[in-house]
């Protein structure tokens, strides 16, 4: 059991997470808000990595913000260090792969709860602000465990994008599934199955509980 | 016919020659030796499979798949140090990888890449293994390998010739060789696969590839003639 890659996913997939859901809990509070094409647009491109192989999101992040372009030779300046082959880059390109399941539960939950109580907290004197802090989050929980879980669930699967990004470097880029890649191609099938348990374990153990939780919401509109 | 990721740039050229002189037209995937195999091995149609290694055609014949009881040489790789022409590191030399007045060298996999254990015992030889150890970035297949140098996230990699000698490499970078001595021979070699309705095509493709005519001209495109 790999657990140098193990410990390593776990932290990816936590960085990732909390990093995740400051950038992802404005920006779906923002969407949320209203409508229009500028939120549209916001939303398409959020959603974009659904639909995008990582293999090509790990790619643009690795030439687009490599050392050859002006924006990756900006990023070398803030980081240190290229994007490639550091912890830092792969939890750039997690936060990307796993932003749309932040934001959209997020959004989800936002627009559900009932506007009226949103406006009568205005009419009392509630700042924006305030109305968000004790009114929207707290009624929003549930969605924002979901997020949070997601996005966590899904960094630790992710692979695609640390393939093209990471170089497979034990403890700083070798993460599960990339340890699990290597087993496979070793043929080291035993090692390789008990990797794809522990992954697949953990998968089942972070969503079971959230799926318990929906059935047991009584704020849902078709319980 | 399922070909390895350093025959990517040779294989247009040498399939082009082959449909010229016999009209038959060969279909070719690329991939690394190790996942070709592993796919072989689990049921992936094929009727040719040509590998960087001696290492996994044998796990094809082990398998019992292969029609021969042994896989068949068909050239020697070589393998290099490449950058970007465009890096302080140029000229590249012998000494550029003792100098080490870089962050990130690039190699393949040397569990699973014959390219890949090539590079590590090159630097073992060379005594550089302990100390770059920290600077290596691992790649995939000789293929990414090659593109982490070339995108500038690794400033050199030990790279098949194959792949330093196309037009495209040719233009972004150039190489130095190591020396063969470095390394054990880099001995690819294919398999004809058992169960392949077109056994005979592919052995006479091989047979082709195999004459001295073409092993002649395999410097061309990277190889060598295998003796």
């Amino acid at each position: 059991m790999d657990f140098q890659a193990l410990w390593l996913t776990l932290r990816l997939a936590l960085s990732t997470t909390l990093l995740l859901m400051l950038i992802a809990l404005p920006l779906a509070r923002w969407i949320a808000s209203g409508n229009g094409p500028l939120r549209a647009l916001t939303q398409t491109l959020v959603a974009l990595p659904l639909v995008l192989p990582p293999t090509v999101l790990g790619y643009y992040l690795l030439v687009l913000l490599g050392p050859l372009t002006a924006p990756g030779r900006m990023l070398i300046r803030l980081l240190g260090h290229p994007l490639a082959f550091s912890f830092s880059g792969l939890v750039v390109g997690s936060v990307l792969y796993s932003l749309p399941f932040a934001v959209q539960p997020l959004i989800a939950g936002f627009r559900a709860v009932p506007v009226g109580l949103v406006e009568t907290a205005a009419t009392l004197g509630a700042s924006p602000g305030r109305v968000f802090r004790s009114i929207t989050l707290p009624l929003a929980k549930p969605s924002l465990i979901t997020a949070a879980v997601l996005a966590f669930t899904h960094t630790v699967g992710e692979f695609g994008v640390v393939l093209m990004l990471g170089g497979n470097i034990p403890g700083a880029t070798r993460t599960l599934s990339i340890a699990l890649y290597d087993q496979v191609q070793d043929f080291n099938y035993a090692a390789a199955n008990r990797t794809a348990a522990l992954l697949l374990i953990f998968s089942v153990v972070a969503l079971v509980p959230i799926y318990l939780r929906r059935s047991s919401d009584t704020r849902s509109v078709l319980a | 016919m399922l070909a390895a990721a350093d025959l990517q740039p040779v294989m247009p050229s040498l399939t082009a020659a082959y449909e010229h002189a016999t009209g038959i037209h060969l279909n070719v995937s690329f991939g690394s030796s190790s996942t070709l195999a592993t796919q072989i091995m689990n049921g992936e149609p094929a009727d040719l499979f040509l590998a960087a290694d001696f290492s996994f055609p044998e796990k094809v014949v082990a398998a019992n798949l292969a029609d021969t009881p042994a896989p068949i040489a068909y050239a020697r790789g070589a393998l290099v140090l490449w950058a970007r022409k465009d890096s302080p590191l140029q000229p590249l030399t012998q000494n550029t990888l003792h100098d080490d007045h870089f962050s990130r060298l690039a190699i393949a996999n040397p569990d699973h890449a014959p390219y890949g254990r090539a590079a590590v015992a090159a630097l073992t030889w060379m005594k550089l293994y302990d100390r770059l150890k920290p600077q290596l970035v691992v790649a995939e297949n000789i293929a990414q390998t090659a593109q982490f140098v070339e995108s500038g996230n690794a400033q050199l990699g030990l790279i098949s010739l194959t792949l330093a000698s196309s037009e495209h490499f040719q233009q972004v970078g150039s190489f130095v060789r190591i020396p063969h001595t470095a390394y054990p021979e880099i001995r690819q070699c294919a398999v004809v696969m058992r169960n392949s309705p077109r056994r005979a095509e592919a052995h006479a493709f091989l047979d082709w590839l195999r004459s001295p005519a073409i092993q002649g001209n395999l410097t061309k495109y990277g190889l060598e003639a295998v003796k």
